[in-house]
């Protein structure tokens, strides 16, 4: 037997696609941007900087079938609390484009030469991987609604947090240097930014708990940490 | 794709056959009917000179005029207004018992037996009652009352009795059926106010079902007026006018009756007099009828 | 009338350090009705059963309408709504082999309680039916008035409380100068707001409703959604309806029912966001009719 409602249902299906889908447009963005940054190379940060209107395209196109399918077929209970959770977790994917876009912008202006400090741009591929593997893991817990899975972005989250601070600490250390202070200056906003994508992760996995209970609750901040000590950003 | 047929030949004769057929049934069947109507106008009106209406039948004898004998005395053996007068009279009792009992027992039918043992068994007793020949509510009335000379001979009211008898499961039938045509979405709306069982009956059921009501009773009253074998042994042979139902009384029907009897030519003229007026008393109470039910709301 | 457990709900009000002047009569309803608003009256239903002949088709609910709000009852067809709301006004025994069990309590009286007078159960619980039915015989003042009349209610105002009714449905306007017009010569969205006001002239305290609109087009649903909004000021009220959207918008808290069990109920927020029963959130989903 047909279930009752079958368009409302494969409309809803699609809409969470097309929604996750940005998520792997924003991992793209995310490789192509840290490639920008390792290598320095300006061309591919000028296209990171030009493809973002595909993730905008992306953001409208959810954000219309949203509307549409509220106008036209009034979603209630669990299909009411996915189609909100769609709409902010498309939201979370245009910030993280956005971000992406901020660090290709940042690219350039860091200087063509080469002149880095290796550890700091370790933490920032440690960072990338990081961000990526979150991205991944937040999709995948909106997909299979597991909230085991979307609490634990909360602890991944504590590793990028960690590891911002740590940039920030070896830049300070390296500002001695004249040649790669203003370098590492700039490394400190590609980092913030990789930290930004990661709270996004964490507020999509929000959206997945309360799809799945009903019940909005901010998950614990993970970028202040648990001592008193030194209070960053 | 389909294209639109037209009607083939055949079915357009065979159509044109059946409305012949139709047609010629439906002439058939009126052809008696024309022929009574004219009967009655033209033998009945002949029958009306002045005085028809005004004076009672009275006991005089009409000699047939015999070749070569003197001419018989002028024959005026009186008009038809005590029998009018009797049907009205006996026909207004009649009305007076059977339409308010069979009232009472279609609303106590569907308001309160509804389908239970006991309302069934009275509809199927109701339903024989329409079926029994009028001569047998005579006879009962007869057996009953005139021979055992309860309150006298043959009467008025005894007449009343048996017409009465005769009009009460018309009554009843009818007026269940319209009392039936009520919504019950008007008496749920009347009972879920408060309102006790017989107020709905009283203020929303009858009111309702009134003019239905008013329609079948007078199409009853209308078949009891024609009636002649409940009367012919119950209320007597008469002749006088009298407004009292104690007494032997006249009526259309029996005049007609006696009238027939009688090979006079005078005598039968006045019969078909009197039949036209019954028929036409008839008439005006169908019409009537007619006429409260188109302006009714229900049927 | 109600057995005597009223007189002592009266006296309380009565003994309270009152002037003899100012003695307020819980008994009749006084002309401005307004003390009426005061107080609420709530149903409680216990373990409530229904048969028809042999068949059970309410199967031991309990179940609560609060004072002055509006409950919904949604459930698809065949579930016992209609039949739950006909049991609280004792409708349901009317038809023939149908019987009720159980305990509905309207405050502390239970309806069902041995030697309860029925009328009087129905004039303080009045019925607003699917398809509008007023009195084809009456104009639109008797119809309005039938209610009084019908319970041999003697109301020296009965002018003022006629009018009075007609106001709180808002049909005032639209027929104050032809209340001796028939009834049944109104819209259908009028008619049922007529009957809406001939329940409400009896002075009831609350107002049950089957599918009210179910026979109505889309703007007279949406005019008697607000007068139900505006009553329940002063009356507690239940709806049954098919549409849940309706139910949405009108109710304070919804109820759903399924197979003759009462499945859920709970504020109607909670029922179209996060509905705690598996079935329920099937049925408002659409996953099944």
């Amino acid at each position: 037997m047909q279930e009752t409602r079958h368009q409302f249902r494969e409309t809803l299906k699609q809409l969470e696609a097309q929604a996750l889908g940005g998520l792997d447009l924003v991992t793209a963005q995310l490789d192509r941007s840290l490639e920008a940054v390792t290598y320095q190379d300006v061309e591919l940060a000028g296209m990171v900087v030009a493809d973002d209107d595909r993730i905008d395209g992306r953001y409208l196109e959810v954000h219309q079938g949203v509307l549409s399918l509220l106008a036209r077929q009034a979603p209630v209970a669990g299909d009411l609390r996915i189609v909100a959770a769609l709409l902010h977790i498309i939201r979370c994917v245009e910030r993280m484009g956005d971000q992406c876009v901020n660090i290709g912008k940042l690219v350039p202006l860091s200087g063509y030469e080469a002149p880095k400090d290796k550890d700091i741009l370790d933490a920032i591929e440690r960072m990338g991987q990081q961000a990526r593997l979150q991205v991944a893991q937040a999709k995948q817990a909106f997909a299979s609604r597991n909230v085991e899975l979307a609490q634990d972005l909360v602890r991944q989250d504590a590793v990028i947090n960690k590891l911002n601070r740590e940039i920030f600490r070896r830049a300070v250390e390296v500002g001695d240097d004249l040649e790669v202070r203003e370098w590492a200056m700039y490394m400190i906003l590609v980092a913030r930014c990789l930290e930004r994508i990661g709270d996004n992760t964490v507020d999509i996995a929000e959206q997945v708990v309360f799809v799945v209970t009903g019940l909005f609750r901010e998950f614990a901040d993970a970028s202040t940490p648990p001592a008193a000590g030194t209070r960053l950003s | 794709m389909s294209a639109l047929q037209l009607v083939s030949a055949r079915r357009r004769r065979t159509d044109q056959v059946m409305r012949g057929v139709l047609g010629v049934a439906t002439l058939i069947a009126l052809v008696p009917l024309a022929l009574i109507l004219f009967y009655l106008l033209s033998k009945g009106i002949g029958a009306i000179k002045s005085g028809f209406f005004s004076s009672d039948p009275n006991l005089s004898q009409c000699f047939p005029h015999v070749p070569g004998a003197p001419p018989p005395p002028p024959c005026n053996i009186g008009g038809i207004r005590s029998a009018i007068l009797g049907t009205v009279e006996i026909v207004g009792l009649a009305t007076v018992i059977a339409v308010p009992l069979g009232i009472i027992v279609a609303l106590w039918l569907t308001e309160y037996g509804k389908e239970s043992p006991l309302a069934n068994i009275v509809r199927y007793f109701v339903d024989v009652m329409t079926g029994v020949p009028s001569i047998v509510f005579g006879l009962f009335v007869y057996t009953l009352l005139v021979v055992s000379h309860v309150g006298g001979d043959a009467v008025g009211w005894k007449g009343a009795l048996a017409v009465a008898l005769l009009m009460l499961p018309i009554v009843i039938r009818s007026a269940e059926v319209v009392l039936l045509l009520v919504p019950s979405s008007l008496r749920e709306a009347a009972l879920a106010l408060g309102s006790p069982r017989w107020r709905v009956v009283t203020r929303v059921v009858l009111p309702t079902a009134g003019p239905g009501l008013i329609t079948g009773s007078l199409l009853a009253i209308a078949r009891g007026a024609g009636e002649t074998a409940p009367l012919l042994f119950t209320i007597g042979a008469a002749h006088v006018l009298t407004g009292n139902l104690g007494q032997p009384m006249n009526s259309l029907p029996t005049q007609i009756f006696s009238d027939l009897g009688q090979n006079t030519s005078a005598f039968v003229d006045r019969a078909w007099g009197a039949a036209l007026t019954l028929v036409a008393m008839i008439l005006l109470l169908n019409l009537i009828a007619r006429a409260i039910s188109r302006r009714s709301r229900l049927a | 009338m109600i057995p005597p457990d009223t007189e002592s709900k009266e006296q309380t009000v009565s003994t309270a350090d009152q002037p003899a002047g100012q003695q307020a009569s819980v008994s009749q309803p006084t002309p401005a009705g307004d003390e009426r608003a005061q107080g609420g009256h709530s149903i409680i239903c216990k373990d409530l059963n229904a048969y028809y002949g042999q068949f059970h088709s309410i199967k031991g609910i309990d179940f609560v309408c609060p004072a002055n709000e509006v409950t919904a009852l949604i459930g698809p067809s065949g579930s016992g709504k209609s039949t739950v709301v006909r049991c609280i006004n004792r409708m349901h025994e009317e038809i023939p082999g149908a019987r009720a069990e159980g305990s509905v309590k309207l405050d502390d009286l239970d309806v069902y309680g041995a030697g309860v007078d029925v009328t009087s159960v129905r004039r303080l619980i009045g019925m607003v039916f699917q398809k509008p039915n007023p009195f084809p015989t009456m104009s639109i003042f008797d119809n309005v008035a039938a209610g009084l009349r019908l319970t041999g209610t003697r109301s020296d105002n009965l002018r003022e409380r006629v009018h009075r009714a007609l106001r709180a449905v808002g049909l005032w306007g639209e027929v104050k100068n032809r209340l001796n017009a028939p009834g049944i010569g109104l819209s259908g969205g009028q008619q049922q707001r007529l009957c809406i006001a001939r329940t409400v002239a009896v002075e009831p305290e609350v107002i049950l409703m089957d599918e009210p609109c179910s026979a109505l087009d889309p703007v007279a649903t949406l005019k008697i959604e607000e007068l139900i909004d505006e009553l329940k000021e002063r009356y507690t009220i239940v709806i049954v309806t098919h549409n849940m959207q309706q139910a949405a918008r009108v109710a304070n808290s919804t109820a759903f029912m399924l197979d003759g069990e009462l499945i859920e109920h709970a504020p109607t927020n909670d029922i179209f966001t996060n509905p705690k029963d598996e079935r329920t959130e099937r049925y408002v989903t659409g996953k099944f009719g």
